[in-house]
């Protein structure tokens, strides 16, 4: 019981100390300039302004940046969980040749940083003609190893006799795919999604490499242009901050449910 | 006409290991035929073959007169249930059943028909919106038969569908699906381990054992007329007792067990064909039920036992004993009040005793 209430009282901690950072910024959008910059710091703005978010939207053009951050999110997002859970059931499930080693190639992969493949995959898209196109961002989040990993572990445990009473049933493969698999895998394709959708909404390095115009730019990468001609504005920066951050909150805060599921999948035994 | 017809049908796995050697029988039209054997005897593979969820290695299987060898499961027109059910997990009961018929784009109200007479028949009306997480074991075998039923396939297969079931539930669905047999009229191939399932149920058995079929026959003949000691120790529960001897002509035609502690004359039908066995090793098989307390016969053999161990069961007793340290069972009459370790006179009735080939097992009949 003790026990029970020291780890509360420790989360609570925690939680607090990892929100301050996250509060201070959100008082800090709605001040006037230079009024942030003050030690002690302070959270609530006196006065209270928008001004911060009109500049803002005067400067960048944030409705265009929003809306090439949601497309490539969700597009990726979307591709990514098509193509991961194909490979992962049909490495969980299907017999063939050179699976064995064609899954162990693709896991060895892992080892290597993505900065190293970072040129070799700018030179490959820019021969194919995507740089600066939404492709370049979109072909190479269409799936990696981790998200088949994950699908392959999840799908093993789905009995084969399943797959095979759909099949008695007359389903063809697709429709085993689509009707019994993907329903029975939701949790996992949900973490996977939030996932993705992050990753790809918060990345920075690689749209700041693959896009090259102004109106292709991410939001981040949109926000760090601004932060290059206004470095003694944190007040503005934090405006393009909270932008940035409010849609990846709603899409964690809606799928939440879903996402604590899949990481608790296994544990109990239904 | 859906009858189901193997041909020397054999499975070998990838690693080499041959489970299932030259399969022959037919199954005919709305016969319920029992695959019975050992675990591990390949009676599942057998099964899953005539499904085709597994490739024939070699030989042909017919189908209502068709050669499925290379017809997917969907085109073979049959249905299966699974030993753990396989119901889909993310599915309420109606759409379990209703899925198959759905992928063949039957029309939704004759959907609506079949599942409802299908849940009728099986007690499922009130069930029919809940997931499977939420039925009785029972109940989840009834949906699986009911995923079967509504497809109306020529033939249905089961593998050890009870299995799983507690012992009472499992002789109460025995005698539903012996009910819904005939209710359907359908062709049913039903795989179990558990000879008495088999023995109730099956309007003839097919015995396995190590991937061959030992003998296809109804469930009286294969225990009056086993063709090998192996098929009559599987048949009759509990099991035949066996004892090894020889055959010898010394004034008469005589068995003598290994140690002579069992000696007795054959009858003069079985003589006539144990002519040829005088001198070789032979071993006698007796049915628990063929040992009496009673001598029933004049020439029954009287045999004296200590008892091991007694089984009072009501109506009948179980006792155990030993023969030249063999384990031996009969099953008798209620005893009196005769203690373990006391001694009681068995009888045996001579022309009730099967007699086996030791070296090749096969039984020793009357015109073989
Ligand atoms: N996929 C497989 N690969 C290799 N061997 C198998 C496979 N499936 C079953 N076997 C083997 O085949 C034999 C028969 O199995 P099975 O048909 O399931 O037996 P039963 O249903 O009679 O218990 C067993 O020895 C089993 O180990
Ligand atoms: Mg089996």
């Amino acid at each position: 019981m003790i026990k029970k209430y020291l780890l509360y009282a420790f989360l609570s901690v925690t939680s607090v100390i990892t929100l301050i950072p996250f509060i201070w910024m959100l008082g800090a959008s709605f001040m006037f300039d230079g009024k942030a910059s003050v030690f002690p710091p302070i959270f609530l703005p006196d006065p209270f302004t928008f001004t911060q978010y009109q500049i803002l939207f005067e400067r960048l053009n944030v409705w265009r940046n929003f809306f090439n951050s949601l497309i490539l999110s969700s597009m990726v997002t979307v591709l990514y969980i098509t193509f991961t859970s194909m490979a992962g059931y049909a490495f969980a499930k299907y017999r063939f040749r050179g699976k064995k080693f064609l899954f162990n190639l693709l896991l060895s992969s892992m080892i290597i940083p993505s900065q190293v493949t970072m040129l070799p995959l700018f030179l490959l898209l820019k021969s194919m003609g995507f740089i600066n196109t939404y492709m370049a961002i979109i072909i190479p989040g269409l799936a990696n190893i981790f998200g088949i990993f994950l699908i392959r572990q999840y799908c093993i445990s789905i009995p084969d006799s399943l797959i095979e009473a759909a099949r008695m049933d007359g389903a063809t493969d697709f429709q085993i795919y689509r009707k019994v698999i993907l329903p029975l895998a939701v949790p996992i394709l949900v973490t996977l999604a939030i996932f993705s959708f992050l990753g790809t909404w918060n990345d920075f390095l690689w749209p700041l490499i693959a896009l090259t115009d102004d109106s292709m730019y991410t939001l981040p990468v949109a926000l760090a242009n601004l932060m290059l001609e206004h470095t003694k504005d944190p007040e503005l920066m934090m405006a393009g901050s909270v932008v940035t951050v409010i849609p990846v909150i709603i899409v964690f805060l809606a799928l939440q449910k879903y996402y604590i599921k899949g990481i608790m999948m296994g544990s109990v035994k239904e | 006409m859906s009858e189901v017809i193997l041909k020397n049908v054999c499975k070998i796995y990838d690693g080499g290991n041959k489970v299932v050697t030259d399969a022959n029988f037919k199954v005919e039209d709305k016969e319920f035929v029992v695959l019975v054997g050992p675990s591990g005897c390949g009676k599942t593979t057998t099964l899953r073959m005539i499904a085709g969820l597994e490739e024939i290695s070699s030989g042909e299987i017919f189908i209502d007169g068709k050669l499925v060898n290379n017809l997917p499961p969907k085109d073979r027109d049959i249905a299966m249930v699974f030993q753990n059910y396989a119901l889909y997990p993310h599915m309420s009961v109606y759409e379990n059943m209703a899925f198959g018929l759905k992928l063949k784009k039957v029309d939704k109200k004759e959907i609506d028909v079949r599942v409802k007479e299908a849940a009728k028949i099986l007690s499922l009306e009130e069930y029919l919106n809940r997931k499977p997480k939420a039925l009785s074991g029972g109940q989840r075998q009834r949906v699986a038969v009911g995923r079967a039923i509504v497809r109306k396939p020529k033939v249905f297969l089961f593998d050890e569908p009870l299995s799983n079931l507690d012992a009472k539930l499992r002789v109460q669905m025995r005698t539903e699906i012996s009910k819904l047999h005939k209710q359907l009229g359908a062709t049913m191939i039903y795989v179990t381990h558990d000879q008495t399932e088999a023995m109730t149920m099956g309007d003839r058995i097919v015995i396995m054992k190590d991937g061959i079929v030992n003998q296809v026959d109804t469930p009286l003949n294969l225990y009056n007329k086993p063709v090998n000691q192996f098929v009559a120790g599987f048949i009759g529960s509990p099991a035949m007792n066996f004892l090894s001897g020889t055959i010898s002509e010394k004034s008469d035609l005589t068995f003598t067990s290994d140690k002579s502690e069992l000696t007795f004359n054959f009858s003069s039908e079985q003589k006539s064909y144990l002519k040829e066995y005088i001198g070789q090793e032979v071993v006698i098989g007796i049915r628990p039920e063929d040992l009496s307390i009673e001598k029933t016969n004049i020439k029954s053999i009287e045999q004296e036992c200590v008892l091991d161990v007694i089984e009072p069961m009501g109506n009948e007793t179980f006792i155990y004993f030993e023969i030249e340290k063999v384990q031996f069972i009969a099953r008798v009459k209620p005893l009196g009040d005769i203690k373990v370790g006391g001694k009681i006179k068995l009888y045996i009735d001579p022309e009730k005793i099967y007699l086996f080939d030791k070296k090749t097992g096969n039984h020793l009949f009357k015109n073989s």
